[in-house]
Parts: structure tokens; sequence; C-alpha cells
């Protein structure tokens, strides 16, 4: 264990070789903020902020049937909604519906994101996306992808855009 | 799979995927793609009482063994095996230590050259498994791609168009995909880089562990990258992903590595190849764990033109026949574990062609 060269305080876990001339010339031990700070390391990756979402997404949220805790036991398999969390683990491919309120903040933590692209049975390569690029789930995909990379102006556009598509049809612009 | 018919059975010659051969294989060793797959009507494995799991595995395991399918299976049942038979699955990356040490239904589908094995009961009802050599991503996935897409016309998957695949875990819910690459990477170890390809790793939703043993310190310098992510993205999408980080990482190995045999560093790196040599050509006892360093460090040395007189295929195949199983069954007798050190250091010898 070795502590960071620059603050001699936390515990260095990023090792900086110099490599400049072809050898090793030297090497620099830093804790990931002295390294950020230095700017020696590439930037963290921003952290998805579940909060942010929600937030941003507002009263959406009930309107799009999540949010819902189970309280009753899976008919598929008898898993109770305790042994779900405890374990956080299913019993049967019906969980994914009886738990569906639990589970999607679980996947969100796990993957940053709440539903499937790709191959399915009959479907499949990657769908393309719908032709206008207005879908709802496209949108909301956008929107996620907006608030991921840290672009808010665009993320609050995204969600203007997609809360007057979610009133009514007829509020596209 | 072949049982114990002497020195010549098949399981003493490494699968296809350990040939030392393919793109960037100085460094990536093989690659993997494993999907998880579930049936309709059916509980998830952990969950099954034993006649259900049986009603499962015999229902998979007949329609593996249909005609038609573009790989030729043969089913193995676990439990037909003994403890040691199935150290040697294991041992061969064929199943996973959970699978082994279960007491359900259970059995592994394998191919002739061991690129495919499909394991039946494990977490997820099955773990389709597809390896090729090297760095090959792209021809990975398009095996895989094929294989699963008849396998969706022979088996009622669980799916739905919300989650995609579904799965035990919620870890791997979505495609149902891991692509994993195994690096062999002594240079960023030597030069306690480590912990910056870790740290790059992560940012890319990544996951970089050790191959051999638990924890940080990877035995041997090899380590194991794959996609963290299987929800959200999509198959293509994770390919390029673990393409060009496994892409990234090999480059800084190269560097490193160059680095290592320049100026002052150059003789220091020379010594610990020689010295690992003369223990494998010297050595009465060996743990695997010293085993498995001394071996990374030869590969090291014929990598880079360093030593000459050993070939990269017969380093992959004393690391696969230094482990306990492969040992055990290739002397047909059980050893204990100081007994097993010295006949390792011997079958090593014999396996690199060293003078006795
Ligand atoms: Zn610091
Ligand atoms: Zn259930």
């Amino acid at each position: 264990m070795q502590y960071c060269t620059a603050c001699q305080k936390a515990i260095a876990t990023i090792v900086i070789m110099d490599l400049s001339g072809g050898a090793v010339t030297g090497s620099q031990h830093l804790c990931p903020a002295c390294a950020e700070q230095l700017g020696v390391a590439q930037p963290k990756v921003p952290k998805f902020s579940a909060e942010i979402l929600e937030d941003l997404l507002g009263s959406l949220k009930g309107a799009r049937g999540g949010g819902r805790r189970p309280t009753e036991a899976c008919p598929g398999c008898g898993l109770t909604p305790a042994d779900f969390r405890a374990k956080g683990r299913l019993g049967c491919p019906r969980c994914y519906e009886t738990f569906r309120g639990d589970l999607l903040p679980l996947l969100r933590r796990i993957h940053e994101a709440e539903s499937h692209r790709g191959r399915l049975p009959g479907r499949l390569c990657a769908e393309p996306p719908p032709p206008d690029g207005s879908g709802l789930a496209d949108l909301r995909r956008r929107l996620e992808e907006a608030v991921r990379g840290e672009r808010y102006e665009e993320a609050a556009r995204l969600r203007d855009e997609l809360r007057s598509a979610e009133r009514g049809e007829g509020a596209k612009p | 799979m072949t049982r114990a018919r002497g020195g010549k059975s098949p399981e003493f010659r490494p699968g296809a995927w350990l040939s030392g051969t393919g793109p960037e294989c100085d460094i990536a060793i093989c690659t993997r793609a494993r999907l998880a797959r579930n049936l309709q009507g059916f509980r998830f494995s952990p969950c099954q009482p034993e006649a259900e799991a049986r009603a499962l595995y015999d229902f998979v395991t007949a329609r593996l063994q249909q005609k038609g399918l573009p790989e030729q299976l043969a089913v193995v049942d676990l439990d037909t095996l003994d403890e040691l038979e199935r150290t040697v699955l294991v041992e061969r990356h064929l199943i996973s230590r959970e699978l082994a040490g279960k007491k359900c239904a259970r059995g592994v589908a394998v191919d002739t050259d061991e690129a495919i094995a499909i394991m039946v009961n494990e977490e997820d009802h099955l773990r389709v498994q597809v390896f090729a050599s090297g760095l090959q991503t792209e021809a990975v996935w398009q095996r895989t791609e094929r294989l699963d897409d008849a396998l969706m016309q022979r088996l009622p998957f669980a799916t739905s168009e919300e989650f995609g695949f579904l799965t035990s875990c919620p870890t791997n819910t979505g495609t149902g995909l891991r692509l994993s690459v195994m690096l062999h990477l002594p240079g960023l170890v030597w030069a306690e880089e480590i912990d910056k390809t870790t740290n790059t790793a992560q940012k890319i939703h990544l996951a970089v562990r050790g191959l051999y043993g638990e924890g940080s310190r990877a035995l041997g310098d090899f380590y194991q990258v794959s996609n963290q992510v299987t929800l959200g993205r999509d198959e293509r999408q994770i390919q390029s992903d673990v393409h060009l980080a496994v892409g990234k990482i090999v480059q800084w190995e190269r560097e490193v590595r160059q680095a290592l045999l320049r100026g002052a560093a150059r003789t220091r790196t020379l010594d610990r190849i020689h010295r690992s040599l003369g223990i494998l050509e010297r050595a009465q006892i060996l743990t695997s764990e010293e085993a498995l360093g001394c071996l990374s460090a030869l590969r090291f040395g014929i990598e880079e033109d360093l030593i000459s007189g050993f070939s990269v295929a017969d380093v992959n195949r004393a690391l696969l026949l230094s482990q306990p199983g492969h040992l055990q069954r290739f002397t047909q007798q059980r050893l204990q574990p100081d007994e097993r050190d010295q006949r390792r250091a011997q079958l090593l010898r014999e396996v690199l062609g060293c003078k006795p």
C-alpha cells in the first residue's frame, strides 16, 4: 500500500508511468482525486444519477406504470417481495412482471438503463430506430443519454418534448 | 468427453482456443461469448425442485442433440462423472465450479474442438459459451448469433419486449451477453501498472479481473476483460465496446513491454525471465502459484523473442496440465498436495521438453 505522492494523505490507486524517451523514467503514485486534478487521468465517467433523471421526468414517472411496489408473492414461483429484496434474484420469468416496481431501480443501478435493446426471438437483430426519431421510447432513450452525458440543456428540451408527446397526439411541433 | 484412456486421451490436448494463434495472440489468449438463456414455463434453475430440474434437463438436452443445429454437440451428464473428471472440465473452462458442485440434474453439451460448451441448469437454464483463440470478438459473436438463432427455433426462451432475455440474476438481463477476452499482461503487471488498467477499464464499463486466483493480484498475470452492462446496449455495441477497450489495453501492454526491454529496465526484465526458466528447468517442487508465475514469464520471453527453443503452444499446454485436476488425471492417480507439487515440477519439464 502506498500513499498518494501529491497529497500524501489518500491511498494511491493509480500508478502513472513516465514512458517518454522509450524507457520507464519514473513513476508517480496518485489517489484518484489528485490524478484527476493534475489532469493525468481521464475524467471519470459521469456517474449516471437516477435522482437527476427522476427529477427531470418529474410527474411523468407515475404515468409510466412503474414505481408501484409489489406486495404479493409471484404466482409463477411463490417468491415473496421480501425474498426478492433480500437476494436480488428472480425465481421465474413471471417475477419480472410481479416485481417490476422493485426491479426497475435495481436495473437502473446495475445497467444505467431499464429497457432492452437488441435481439429477441422473431426480431433477430437490433431494431432500427423509428424513421422520424420521435417515438416515445426513442425520446426517453435520448433523454437518458443526454442526462448521462451531462448535457442538461438538451435533456431539458427532450423532457419538454417528451411531456408534450405524452400529453397528446397533437402536441408534436 | 471421453473417459480415461491413458496419455493420448483428448483431454490432454488443450481446446482449440488455447492454440496460441489468432489476432493479437501474443497478448490476447482467447475470446469468449456467453449467453444466459431461460425457458418459459419453468422456474429458474436455483429455485427448481428436483423433479422440475430433471424435466428441464431432459427436455433441453434432447433438443440440443436434434439434427440441424449449426454445431455438433455431445451431451455430458455430470452425474456420470466423478469429482476429478468434473474438475478437469472446470479447468478447461467448459463448466463453472458452481455447476460442477451442484446436486441437481445438470450437464454440458460440447463440440469436439471445445469451441462450444452449453451448460444446462447452471444459474440459468442454458449458458451458451463460444470460444476462439486470440482477439476475435467479431467472429465469436457471429458464431454465437448463428447458434442462438437455431436454439431460438428449438427452445421457447423466456423474453419480454421490455427486458429482453429474462435471467435469474438481474445483472444478466437484456442481451444476456457477456463477452470476455483473456489477456496475458506481464508487462503491465511487472511495471506495477495494473491498477491503471483496472481503472481505465472501469471507466468504459468493463471489468478487469484476475483469471487464476482471487483478489486483485492475478496469478500468472492473466486477466479477463468483459462487459458489465447487458441491458440497454445491443449485442453489436457490446462487441465493439469490448473490442475497443481490449485493443487499447493490448496497445498499452505492447508499449510497456518495449519500455521494459530498453535501458536499465532490460537487464531486470531479462533476469526475471531467465530466473523463471531456471526454476522450471531445475525445481523439484512447484506449487501451482509458482508454476503460473514462471510460465507467465516464459511466455513473455518467447513472445518477445528473448528465449528460443520453446513454443507458446507448449506453454499453454503446460498452463492447463499444471492445474490439480489435469495433473492427477495425467498421472492417473490421486495425489496429496505435496505430492502434486513434486509431480507438477516433473510434468512441466516433460511438457516443455527440458532436459531432466
Ligand atoms: Zn492525493
Ligand atoms: Zn416468479
